[in-house]
């Protein structure tokens, strides 16, 4: 389609620009440059442009101070997963969790119930007499065991949303709404969790609990994946 | 045409260190993992500072990238080139940045094409005059769909699923980026 039937159109000009110049040549509009000099010179621009723009995909040299500055984040992180601390989410693809309303309300106040009875039951002072050397072994490898599990979550979690994210557009809007609204009261259950893990960090319930929430997160992520 | 960014030249030997370099990695091995982020930094800096022209926000960025490459990384599973997995996350994350915060204050003041004779720009721009500083002046919209699709090599449609813009609307920014740059370029 030429434009007044003189020149090519626009989509046609960057079309042309991106075919190498072997298939060019065969090609129905590519004959038109042969007979028209603005459009030809036109392509050639734009060609020139592409071909540059190409060329410049290069590495670019490292700056020497960005990879300790990586490592010591990684690091940072790894203290605060293993201390059972809130973590942060880098460069996050949503917003911070708003606690609100929402369709897993009862999923909430369920979890906020557990909480309680979990930290009052964790906090209650020990019998008297020295401390079990074998529970407190298991305690600690339950400990270790729900850290790795939480971390696994959280990793699948991430990646779940990442490719939520590429997913959004095929998503109805009152389902990705919805979606929202779930994603947000279970962030905001796990937040909780977070906090008093950070009050308590040794009480395996509020543990447990934590995974559990993330587990529910790679669930709700795992089905709306699906749906999209 | 999904785009991918360059893997190092590799001999079987090779190809064979690099996985094993990507296994240690996945345990945990930060020394594997700083072995990881010199084959592929360079290419994820340049992505990131097309992208958002602005060279400490780049630096950032790439940074966000790797920490979270990391906490990713036990989820690779090979079924794409390492660099490929790498630079889908990079665009995830610069892509995520742009949204959150839009600076769109730059204006790309459209001029009448002129679409007559402009002189040598083929020689000039092979001449490498400064396309990144050219880059810089367009808009993070019509920016961020040039640098995907003509230096990172996306479709129109891998470009729309990822930005959420319609295909047809990725196109008419190219264009637009295009003639905006050409414009610069020959100046």
């Amino acid at each position: 389609m030429t434009d007044g039937g003189t020149h090519l159109s626009e989509d046609e000009r960057h079309a042309l620009a991106e075919l190498p110049a072997s298939l060019l040549a065969g090609n129905d509009r590519g004959a038109h440059l042969r007979d028209c000099a603005a459009c030809a010179d036109d392509v050639e621009r734009i060609r020139a442009l592409v071909t540059a723009a190409r060329d410049a995909a290069r590495d670019a040299p490292l700056p020497d101070d960005l990879w300790p500055a990586i490592r010591s984040r990684i690091e940072a992180r790894k203290v605060v997963a293993m201390s059972g601390a809130p973590m942060s989410s880098t460069g996050s693809l949503r917003p911070r969790p708003v606690a609100r309303v929402g369709a897993l309300v009862t999923f909430g106040a369920l979890t906020a119930a557990a909480l309680m009875l979990g930290v009052i039951d964790n906090r209650r002072p020990p019998a008297n007499g020295p401390a079990d050397p074998g529970a407190q072994r298991s305690a600690a490898v339950t400990a270790t065991t729900v850290a790795d599990s939480t971390r696994a979550y959280q990793q699948e979690a991430q990646q779940l949303l990442d490719r939520l994210e590429l997913q959004r557009a095929l998503l109805r809007p009152e389902a990705a709404r919805a979606l929202d609204d779930d994603l947000r009261t279970i962030d905001a259950a796990i937040a909780e969790l977070q906090d008093a893990i950070a009050h308590d960090p040794e009480n395996p319930a509020l543990r447990q609990l934590l995974a559990s929430s993330y587990r529910q997160k790679v669930e709700l992520l795992r089905r709306a994946g699906n749906a999209g | 045409m999904t785009a991918q960014l360059r893997e190092p030249a590799t001999a079987v030997n090779d190809v064979v260190d690099a996985a094993d370099v990507v296994h240690r990695a996945q345990r945990g091995d930060l020394d594997a993992f700083e072995q990881l982020y010199r084959i592929h930094a360079g290419a994820v800096l340049a992505l990131c500072r097309r992208m958002v022209a602005d060279e400490p926000r780049a630096r950032e960025l790439v940074q966000d990238i790797f920490v979270r490459a990391w906490e990713a990384l036990p989820g690779f599973r090979g079924q794409s080139a390492l660099g490929t997995w790498l630079h889908r996350l990079a665009v995830n994350v610069v892509l995520a940045s742009l949204r959150t915060s839009r600076r769109d204050d730059r204006r790309m003041v459209e001029t009448d094409d002129a679409m007559g004779a402009q002189g040598s720009l083929a020689d000039r721009v092979h001449a490498q005059l400064d396309f990144d500083a050219a880059l810089a002046t367009l808009p993070d919209g019509a920016r961020t769909v040039f640098v995907l699709h003509d230096v990172e090599g996306y479709s129109h449609e891998e470009i729309a699923q990822m930005t959420g813009i319609a295909p047809g609307t990725a196109r008419a920014q190219l264009w637009r980026a295009r003639r905006a740059l050409m414009r610069r370029l020959e100046r």
